[in-house]
């Protein structure tokens, strides 16, 4: 097992997919969740029916494999219109759609979890809309919505690995250009496992502790 | 007076009609980047050296290629049944990967003339009882799903109505599961084979005899109506032999010895 041609500049070629993963990741997150606050607070507010269009896009999102979704885009930019750009920005504008659509269904959870009594309550003691919202829904509704976020974040980051569908080098596949070469293809993927561990742990064990603390204010 | 406003007219219609097209071969050149689909998978004509950067007989062809455009070469990986989809969607401008010039394919996409040919050999496991081709019969086979190879073994397990095909992801699957006994032979390009016994990755797999089999002649590709890059890159490998750098790589990857005649007797092209 330990009898391996695996050198120290190989791990360094994936050190460098995984921090191209990490990259993926964060981009799409950080996106994704701003469009996602944005949909999901849309949803709520205009109404189921008003709501429909957007509903109907994001469910297109969510039932499409995000396979597919990415090898559509890439040919829709680049063929139909004729726009050359790096595989990266396909990606990274992909997943954070594919992001935004599962965090607005998070969002629209956490707003409809928090009572409309005490909404009420707080309009009837003159807040407005916006206080409303930065005040009342959005502690309450933040606290609800953490641990779906945190199982989305961690989920994007596994997602991640097709992007090498348009030529994105990330963690996965800086394995398997490695498994090609050296053939030992167990150990390889042990490795790889390791790095998503390393980079996922430290993101659900934050996640914990955030639940944590805000549990007991 | 007429005549000159119907003049004017014409000419404001064609130009209206005919706005200046640039094909792939102007868009590669303005971009300063040829993107070449290479499989590395595939040694000699596409692998990694040790920092894993790719080389061989398909990227230096493609090196080549970019350096008498003028312009980069970017090299993008793909597998076998990955190359067509990845030019017709635009991830790619040609692909430089030991692509067969078959009728089926040429109806997707637009081939060159031959650039490289390949001879094929039989590889069996050492256990498999095998003294040449004909021994194959009723015994389990397979090849890279979608290749020349592939084609040619599944057509024959059919003719002699004994025996399993079983087609594979890439070429390295094939490799593994003939010597880990899976396969009892495979047909693969003699250049493949040479170098796959000579690695030592498989140990077991012997080369029993050549495939009778016409050689695999193999063209770059593009998009099929891309004539202005079709040409180009048709003297481009003319210009290739002529100049002797064909012979050059062939002898840097390949190994000594003539490389193989990229003409055919009594025919055109």
């Amino acid at each position: 097992m330990f009898d391996t041609a695996l050198t120290a500049n190989d791990l360094m070629f994936l050190a460098k997919g995984a921090g191209m993963t990490l990259i993926v990741t964060a981009i799409s997150v950080v996106f994704g969740t701003i469009l996602g606050i944005i949909f999901g607070v849309i949803r709520y507010q205009v109404g189921p029916w008003w709501a429909a269009p957007l509903t109907f896009v994001l469910d297109i999102f969510r039932s499409i494999p995000l396979l597919i979704q990415l090898v559509l885009a890439n040919a829709f930019v680049t063929m139909v219109l004729g726009i050359r750009i790096s595989g990266f920005a396909v990606a990274c504008g992909v997943l954070s759609l594919y992001t935004a659509a599962y965090c607005a269904e998070i969002v629209r959870g956490g707003i409809e979890a928090v009572p409309q009594t005490l909404r009420r309550a707080a309009r009837s003691l003159g807040m407005t809309w916006g206080q409303d919202m930065r005040n009342i829904v959005l502690p309450l509704a933040t606290r609800v919505a953490l641990p779906s976020w945190i199982g989305l974040a961690l989920g994007v980051m596994k997602d991640s690995a097709l992007v090498y569908i348009v030529q994105v080098v990330e963690l996965l596949k800086s394995t398997q250009i490695l498994i090609t070469r050296l053939q030992e293809p167990l150990f390889l993927l042990l490795i790889c496992g390791l790095f998503y561990f390393l980079i996922s742990f430290p993101v659900a064990r934050f996640g914990g502790y955030l639940e944590k603390r805000w549990s007991n204010d | 007076m007429k005549k000159s406003i119907f003049a004017a007219g014409l000419l404001a219609a064609t130009a209206a009609a005919m706005p200046a097209q640039a094909d792939k071969l102007d868009d590669i050149i303005s971009s300063g980047t040829l993107r070449c689909a290479v499989v590395l998978d595939f040694p000699p004509m596409g692998s990694r050296d040790a920092s894993n950067n790719p080389i061989g007989f398909d990227v230096d062809y493609c090196n080549d290629l970019a350096a008498a455009l003028g312009v980069k070469a970017e090299i993008v990986e793909t597998t076998f049944p990955e190359r067509i989809p990845a030019l017709m969607s635009g991830q790619v401008d040609v692909a430089v990967a030991s692509t067969s010039d078959t009728l089926e394919r040429a109806k997707t996409v637009g081939f060159t003339i031959p650039y490289y040919a390949f001879e094929n050999a039989v590889v069996a496991n050492e256990k498999a009882d095998m003294a040449d081709w004909e021994g194959m019969k009723g015994k389990t086979v397979g090849a890279t799903a979608g290749t020349y190879e592939a084609i040619w073994l599944e057509e024959r397990v059919k003719e002699w109505g004994e025996g399993q095909f079983r087609p594979y992801q890439n070429q390295a699957d094939v490799f593994l599961a003939l010597s880990q006994g899976q396969l009892d032979a495979t047909v693969s390009t003699v250049e493949v084979a040479e170098a796959n016994v000579a690695s030592g990755n498989f140990p077991g797999i012997k080369i029993v005899d050549k495939a009778p089999m016409v050689p695999d002649y193999v063209a770059l590709i593009t998009l099929r109506e891309e004539y202005g890059l079709i040409n180009y890159m048709n003297l481009f490998i003319n210009q290739q032999v002529r100049t002797g750098r064909y012979a050059e790589l062939y002898k840097k990857w390949v190994g000594e010895g003539e490389p193989a005649n990229l003409t055919i007797q009594g025919v055109y092209r």
